[in-house]
């Protein structure tokens, strides 16, 4: 026993330590090189070529407002919510569940796919509603501004936020706001003076990951922002590898160097300050419930606004995407549109080989990647959680060191390795940099599993008389299995719907789902596209719905 | 079932320093007693538990359970817990949150392969016995502390173990629960004519439910006796310092008498009824409990065992007037009736009972 453990953590520590720090270092290697495949003498060059060209400083301007607008939209929008739903007698409170959960299941690019078929200024629906029934010209609203991606990258990142701030929002201690209002302080006053501040690190902490998200985001940049010519840090290094007639990867990893700097400082920064949080907030003992705000007349008008919203997030996105997949062109929903519908999207698509096999390759590393991932963050969780050695303490900064780092960058720093490697270009360069980047969602889950069986639990079975076997099977699997699920579930969504990483590592070949909606995209073929977008989600759904059920079918098994 | 350990060594190794959790321990726990480890945090009780239970190896020595040797490094044997067939209550409760109160008490029975019907029955007699009729179904985290520690005590006892071991047991309970469970305890465990090792670091606790009681420090069992012989009649200054409140008074043995030993002190002599195997001259602790200090009315006083001294501080604690009195330098603790007219400050006399003065080697 003690011989497998010592032995573990070193593995462990050397494959996690691979699958984080190799993209990092070939990264920086890459970014002093001359050019993929030879490195060639240590050079500047690139550097230079990147931070001298005269459009790099609108871009970073872009990225700026692109990040902070977005996070202020989902933090002030997780507020209201997580208010709502904490401190108000707001009906219907399931729906704020669905809210933080479901959205998980719309890929990002499909949602902000459906806000281009909305309000595009050529064609989208509400504007040729206009123009159609009001007789304006042009474009009412145009989403190919940074204001679009702004608004639409708000709402991706709502449930983010909103999951940093309601727990504290449920945690917060009222007498605060009650012992405020003794003093003599009216409503508004205690809410600016007590709540806000109070709150303040789980806002400014939500706000800090929707930044880091937004950073990393390469939906909304790429669909959005790149017809209408804005271009952000992410959009910026995909145009240097991917378009135009010279791809240069050294520049690439230079101008990741600084968006890499710039999320890891922002990782710091979100980490204190939910450590600062937990100092705020007191959880008492006792057990009582926050006081209630009656709303009277306005709960239902507020409902209305979280029933909208929910619409927006959840309902509008499929029904756009399943209409234009039917319709043969953009047309605002008709008689006229109704008669031409024809299953010859859904049929184009089917016949295509590409998309064929970018849902085959899709499907393989969802299941598959999913599934190497969970075991090794089941090692990595039981190591972090069990074992609590120095070695072990390592392990676990390691295997959240890269958390958010964005993907594009991450795609980089692999290419530089895997070009060196027989692993360039097959599935398994994918499935590799999937993995790395998404270990943390694995290991979250598990650890709070592991967490959660007290060592007392296995050692009173024993001493009840169940053998290592029988304790492992009737007590920490099932304790596990709730972790594993929702670790593996995790996973797997997030790997079918890959776009960041993937549009570096795929190559003809080992396309995958989001790589082919954006070529989709970028030719113009929304029924295709929105086809295969329903197929993606289903295909998503079905994996969550399975899993749960198998999930629950262990738990209950194991009688 | 009679517990023998012999020669029981257990090192821990942290940082670079090794840590003696039982130093070279012989114990003989006796049959159908209830039998109490009491010691501060970190003097090895635990450690000496999870040996007898099986949950920890122990570096050398002897562990038999009735005739059953369970652990023995010479004849390299080592029964896994699951083996040993006992029952274990844990400071935890360690009930498993995905299992219903049902499925908890029965497990034993299950590990051990029991028919349906035996067990279904078995579980019933446990509950009714542990006053948790018909909980069955209840899921087990729902109930509260009180009723999850009955749960853990009905799983330790259905499989009806030859020893029952509770490792803290009422240490996560609020002091009024931690009160009645103790008498429920007490009670179960005296219906049941079962061995019992009990671990604890709360004096009270110890007291009330032993039979005998071991306490333990650094590894070692430094005195073992009755409550009545730990409390009054202990020679060692950290046992009575750890079980109660107390005055230490350093002082010379002057005169060994029949009746009485006569001790120099700094307040006097101090005339004590205990015989003492110290000789004349030789330095010892005169050792009074709060409780047997007595306050004399009245002003001239003399006579063995008398002092004189000034009220330094009164607390009124509800049943009693607890405060300090100085004599002379030394400052000394006492308890009297709250109906006794004492003021702060007042010049008092004040007399030892020399039935309970013990005299403890230096």
């Amino acid at each position: 026993m003690q011989k497998t453990r010592t032995g573990l953590t070193p593995g462990l520590i050397a494959i996690v330590g691979f699958l984080t720090v190799c993209p990092v270092v070939m990264l920086i290697l890459g970014s002093f090189s001359e050019g993929l495949g030879a490195f060639g003498t240590f050079t500047l060059s690139k550097y230079v070529k990147a931070y001298t060209d005269p459009a790099f400083a609108e871009i970073i301007v872009n990225t700026v407002i692109f990040t902070i607008g977005s996070a202020l939209v989902a933090t002030i929008l997780a507020l209201f919510l997580a208010y709502l739903n904490t401190r108000t007698n707001i009906p219907f409170k399931f729906m704020f569940r669905i809210i933080s959960l479901i959205p998980m299941m719309v890929p990002h690019i499909l949602f902000a796919v459906s806000w281009v078929l909305l309000l595009n200024p050529s064609n989208g629906m509400i504007n040729l509603f206009f123009r159609q029934f009001f007789g304006w010209e042009g474009a009412a609203l145009n989403i190919y501004t940074l204001q679009g991606m702004i608004l639409v990258e708000g709402l991706l990142d709502l449930p983010i936020a909103y999951l940093v701030i309601a727990p504290a929002m449920s945690a917060f201690d009222v007498a605060l706001e009650e012992s405020s209002k003794v003093c003599g302080a009216s409503n508004l006053r205690t809410l600016v003076r007590i709540t806000l501040p109070v709150l303040r690190p789980a806002i400014l902490a939500a706000a800090t990951l929707v930044i880091v998200r937004s950073l990393a985001s390469f939906a909304v940049p790429s669909v959005i922002g790149m017809p209408g010519r804005i271009y952000v840090l992410a959009t910026h290094i995909y145009r240097v590898v991917a378009t135009g007639y010279v791809t240069d990867y050294g520049m690439a990893a230079a101008v990741g160097m600084s968006a890499l700097a710039a999320s890891i400082t922002l990782i710091f920064l979100y980490r204190h300050l939910t450590r600062e949080g937990e100092k705020y907030v007191t959880i008492s003992s006792r057990g009582y419930r926050p006081s209630v705000v009656d709303l009277k007349g306005a709960r239902y008008p507020f409902f209305g606004i979280v029933a909208l919203l929910s619409f927006v997030l959840i309902v509008l996105p499929v029904l756009v995407l399943f209409y234009t997949s039917v319709v043969p062109y953009s047309m605002v929903p008709s008689v006229k549109a109704f008669a031409m519908m024809s299953w010859k999207h859904w049929i184009a698509v089917l016949k295509d080989p590409v998309s064929l096999l970018s849902l085959k390759n899709s499907l393989y590393l969802g299941v598959g990647g999913a599934t190497l991932g969970i075991i090794l963050s089941f090692f990595v969780a039981y190591v972090i959680v069990k074992v609590r050695s120095k070695a072990s303490g390592f392990l676990e900064s390691l295997s959240f060191l890269s958390f958010s780092f964005p993907g594009i960058v991450v795609g980089i720093g692999f290419m530089w390795f895997f070009v060196q490697t027989p692993l360039y270009a097959t599935i398994w360069a994918l499935l590799i940099g999937y993995i790395a980047t998404y270990l943390p969602y694995g290991i979250r889950p598990l650890t709070s599993a592991f967490v959660q069986i007290h060592s007392h639990l296995e050692e009173s079975s024993r001493v009840c008389g169940g053998g290592p076997l029988y304790t492992m099977r009737r007590i920490v699997i099932p304790l596990l299995v709730p972790g594993i699920v929702s670790g593996w579930i995790l996973m797997a969504t997030m790997f079918v719907r890959e776009l960041s990483l993937s549009v570096v590592l795929s190559r003809p070949g080992t396309e995958v789902l989001a790589v082919q909606i954006l070529r989709f995209a970028e030719d113009g073929l929304w029924g295709r596209l929105s086809a295969l977008g329903i197929i993606m989600i289903f295909i998503s759904t079905a994996l969550v719905v399975s899993a749960s059920w198998i999930g629950v079918r262990l738990t209950k098994g194991e009688k | 079932m009679e517990i023998s350990i012999k020669g029981l060594n257990k090192n821990y190794y942290s940082e670079g320093k090794t840590i003696k959790a039982l130093d070279q321990v012989d114990l003989t726990i006796p049959a159908n007693r209830i039998f109490t480890l009491l010691g501060p945090s970190g003097c090895g009780k635990t450690t000496l538990l999870r040996c007898i239970v099986g949950l920890e190896m122990p570096d050398s020595g002897e562990i038999a359970i009735g005739d059953e040797v369970v652990f023995s490094t010479e004849k390299g044997i080592y029964v896994p817990p699951d083996r040993r067939g006992l029952g274990m209550v844990f400071q935890t409760y360690a009930i498993w949150p995905h299992m219903n109160v049902f499925d908890n008490v029965a497990y034993p029975l299950q590990t051990r392969g029991e028919r349906k019907e035996v067990i279904i029955e078995k579980v019933a007699k446990t509950l009714h016995f542990v006053q948790l009729d018909g909980f069955e179904k209840r899921p087990a985290t729902k109930l509260s502390g009180g009723q999850q520690q009955r749960v853990a005590l009905a799983r330790a006892l259905v499989a009806e173990p030859k020893v029952i071991l509770f490792d803290e047991p009422l240490s996560n309970l609020d002091a009024k629960l931690r009160e009645e469970t103790r008498k429920e305890l007490r009670a179960f465990l005296t219906e049941l004519k079962i061995t019992a090792v009990y671990v604890t670091h709360d004096r009270i606790e110890a007291l009330s439910l032993s039979d005998t009681v071991a306490v333990m420090k650094s590894g070692r069992i430094i005195e073992l006796g009755t409550p009545w012989e730990i409390y009054f009649d202990s020679d060692r200054r950290f046992v009575a310092d750890f079980i109660g409140r107390a005055n230490f008074i350093e002082g010379k043995v002057s005169i060994s008498e029949d009746s009485f030993t006569l001790i120099d002190s700094a307040i006097g002599v101090i005339a004590c009824e205990k015989k003492t195997k110290a000789a004349p001259g030789a330095a010892v602790i005169v050792c009074i409990r709060p409780e047997f200090i007595r306050v004399l009315k009245g002003d001239h006083k003399v006579g063995r065992n008398i002092f004189r001294g000034r009220v330094e501080s009164l607390v009124f604690v509800g049943d009693a007037y607890e405060g300090e009195i100085r004599v002379g330098e030394t400052l000394l603790i006492f308890r009297i009736e709250p109906t006794t007219a004492v003021r702060e400050g007042e010049e008092i006399a004040l007399h030892f009972d020399p039935r309970h003065c013990s005299i403890l080697l230096n």
